[in-house]
């Protein structure tokens, strides 16, 4: 918080008095720029984008390929940190962290679910959800307990002690989407949650995660099939590294 | 992450991979083995050498014409000595003998004269047949299976009297005692008065079961003086143990003072004490000993390496778990930490394998060839080393883990 603050104090006036000194909103992009050093040339990924997102809302982030919403997400989720601009999150600073602070943000504050899964192939489903209680430091018996009550609200209790090999692709992102919600994150953040699934069950997993909404927890969907994104309440579409549109459609 | 939780996390990667871990290891694995074995022989060479070369236990002295270590360098040296030392004589013997204050008792012996022996139709040839005085019986703390060692009386009158070995008693009376019985030295007869327990062969000592002992004043009457080829050698036997350096220095210097030698002049004889023997052992053996666990060592750090290289190739093969555990919150340090667990694990395993092994080599020595050494010292400098040349062979591909990136990590299958 010390270093955000100095970080205040050294903007310059005028910027200043552009920004909120710490924003309210759970989620707040103050021209985030994301520049790729490809050889000689820079790629700019991302070219100043603002946007804020309040606590419970459901939001989709659309584009086509190559459009810079690969690199706003991972950006959101802390994987990654802009080249220029601030980016809060639930009132931290993050753009300005180092790698292990991002750590815990990732841990605390974001909770991922992608395209693919990625679950560890080699632990079961409780132990794939306890992954990020093990490095929140919560001791083993709680961590089980809460492991456990995050998969029985995906509907996976009687599959804790599968590997993902043993389970369906709709029940494997279940898993993930437990894994994402058991340290109680400020948002969960989807990477194309229903790339890998079939029509079935990609409405099943939408299903739930408008049950998750329900329940009050906020979520961002980063697609580009509008009918998933169709069923947020805010769709931002994003076109060379810009935010084209952003618009509220519930 | 504590690190409870890191070793049980190394300890499903390891089993996930059990052969190649496995394999991993053996190089660890026979390192360790080897060098734990090598200096439990060591150990246990010395320790033979201590007890039945030096005779640790009968803490004795001997004085010889020669010192074996410094006039048998080369033939110089020899001819020097052999120029230089009188012989030892029985009246040396007497006039130490009767001066000595802290040598309890000092007995002497004649070098053995290979001899016939025959009784009945049995004959035995080149027999080395000694001659000592009575009290050699407990100054050498000699084990009689059976009958006694000859006396004083008998040696005084040169008495036709004769103490044999296990396994001359056991060729010449296969059927009945041997004490009591006659036997054949050179045409003469001699009377067995007792047989010595069986001994055994032990290395660098003269084969004891195949000889016979006679008292010194008859093997002079039977073989002739104790000149040239019959050396005589004196085995004196400290007050007490407190007192036996006192006791060989005392000795010295009752000799030299015999022989007239000035301050300034060497021995003229030499005195050989259990810590010269072991002195020679160390300074014979030492560089063959510490070669012999140098090599070993070498299988270790090739071991280190292979681990290094599993490991290299694990972070290779694991970056997309890595970016897994990345993405849901582990720190450069939880990564780092998770695989240098790991690293020094599995090395802590092949390291206690090689211990098991080890032991076991051992213990089929010590029931074959001869009572090895399995030190504690040895057991943890090699699971210390093995632990430690783990985190040698971690840190780095550790260190690499840690620093991928997330977003590439996550990309990877």
């Amino acid at each position: 918080m010390l270093t955000a603050q100095v970080q205040e104090e050294i903007v310059p006036y005028g910027e200043l008095l552009a920004q909120e000194a710490v924003p309210a909103a759970l989620i707040s992009m103050r021209d985030i720029w994301r520049t790729y050093q490809m050889g000689e040339e820079q790629v700019h990924a991302l070219r100043g984008v603002s946007f804020d997102v309040q606590k419970g809302e459901y939001v989709a982030i659309i584009g086509p390929s190559g459009s810079g919403k690969s690199t706003l997400m991972n950006i959101i989720g802390c994987l990654d940190t802009p080249t220029r601009g601030r980016y809060w999150i639930n009132g931290k600073l993050v753009s300005e962290m180092d790698d292990d602070e991002l750590a815990r943000i990732r841990n605390k504050e974001v909770g991922f679910v992608f395209q693919t899964f990625n679950l560890l192939p080699r632990a079961t489903a409780l132990h794939n959800v306890e992954l990020p209680l093990i490095y929140a430091g919560v001791p083993a018996a709680e961590r089980r307990e809460r492991a456990k009550r995050a998969l029985m609200a995906v509907d996976l209790a009687d599959r804790m002690m599968h590997k993902p090999n043993e389970l369906s692709g709709g029940q494997r992102q279940r898993v993930a989407i437990a894994r994402a919600l058991v340290n109680h994150p400020s948002i969960l953040l989807a990477d194309e949650p229903t790339g890998a699934l079939d029509t079935a069950t990609s409405r099943e997993i939408m299903n739930l995660f408008e049950r998750l909404h329900e329940e009050g927890n906020t979520i961002i969907i980063v697609t580009h099939e509008p009918d998933i994104a169709a069923r947020a309440h805010r769709i931002i579409s994003i076109r060379d590294g810009r935010i084209e549109k952003d618009e509220r459609v519930k | 992450m504590n690190v409870y939780e890191t070793i049980k996390v190394a300890l499903s990667a390891i089993w996930a991979h059990k052969l190649r871990s496995f394999l991993t290891l053996l190089g660890m694995i026979i390192g360790v083995t080897a060098v734990v074995v090598i200096v439990a022989l060591i150990q246990g060479f010395n320790a033979y050498v201590d007890e039945k070369i030096a005779n640790i236990g009968a803490k004795s002295y001997s004085i010889y014409r020669f010192d074996f270590f410094k006039d048998f360098r080369d033939t110089d040296t020899l001819a020097a000595a052999q120029r230089r030392n009188p012989e030892l004589t029985l009246e040396d013997y007497e006039y130490l003998r009767a001066r000595l204050q802290l040598t309890e008792q000092l007995g002497a012996r004649v070098a053995p004269t290979n001899s016939q022996v025959k009784r009945g139709t049995q004959t035995l040839d080149s027999v080395p047949v000694w001659g000592t005085t009575p009290n050699i019986v407990e100054i050498e703390k000699t084990d009689i299976a059976d009958g006694r060692y000859f006396t004083e009386g008998e040696n005084e009158v040169a008495a036709r009297v004769c103490f044999i070995g296990a396994d001359i008693a056991e060729k010449l009376f296969p059927y009945e005692p041997a004490v009591g019985g006659e036997i054949y030295i050179r045409g003469i007869p001699f009377r067995v008065v007792g047989v010595q327990a069986r001994y055994g062969y032990v290395f660098g000592r003269p084969p004891v079961d195949s000889s016979i002992t006679i008292p010194i004043r008859t093997y002079i009457r039977t073989f002739g003086p104790p000149v040239r080829n019959r050396w005589l050698y004196f085995i004196g036997k400290a007050v007490s143990d407190e007192l036996f350096n006192d006791a060989v220095e005392e000795a010295r210097a009752a000799l030299r003072l015999r022989r007239g030698l000035r301050a300034d002049e060497e021995d003229n004889f030499g005195i050989v004490t259990p810590d010269v023997i072991m002195g020679a052992r160390d300074r014979i053996f030492g560089p063959i000993f510490i070669v012999a666990i140098a090599v070993p060592s070498i299988a270790l750090v090739v071991g280190g390496i292979v681990i290094m290289n599993i490991m290299l190739v694990s972070v290779t093969e694991r970056t997309k778990e890595i970016g897994i555990r990345k993405a849901v919150g582990a720190r450069r340090r939880d990564i780092l930490k998770q695989f240098l667990v790991e690293a020094v694990t599995l090395s802590a395993i092949g390291g206690a394998i090689g211990v098991l092994l080890a032991w076991l080599l051992s213990q089929i020595v010590s029931l074959y060839v001869f009572q090895t050494r399995l030190s504690l010292l040895a057991i943890s400098i090699a699971i210390f080393v093995s632990g430690g040349i783990g985190v040698m062979a971690g840190i780095f591909p550790a260190w690499r883990a840690a620093r991928l990136d997330p977003i590439e990590s996550l990309r990877a299958d």
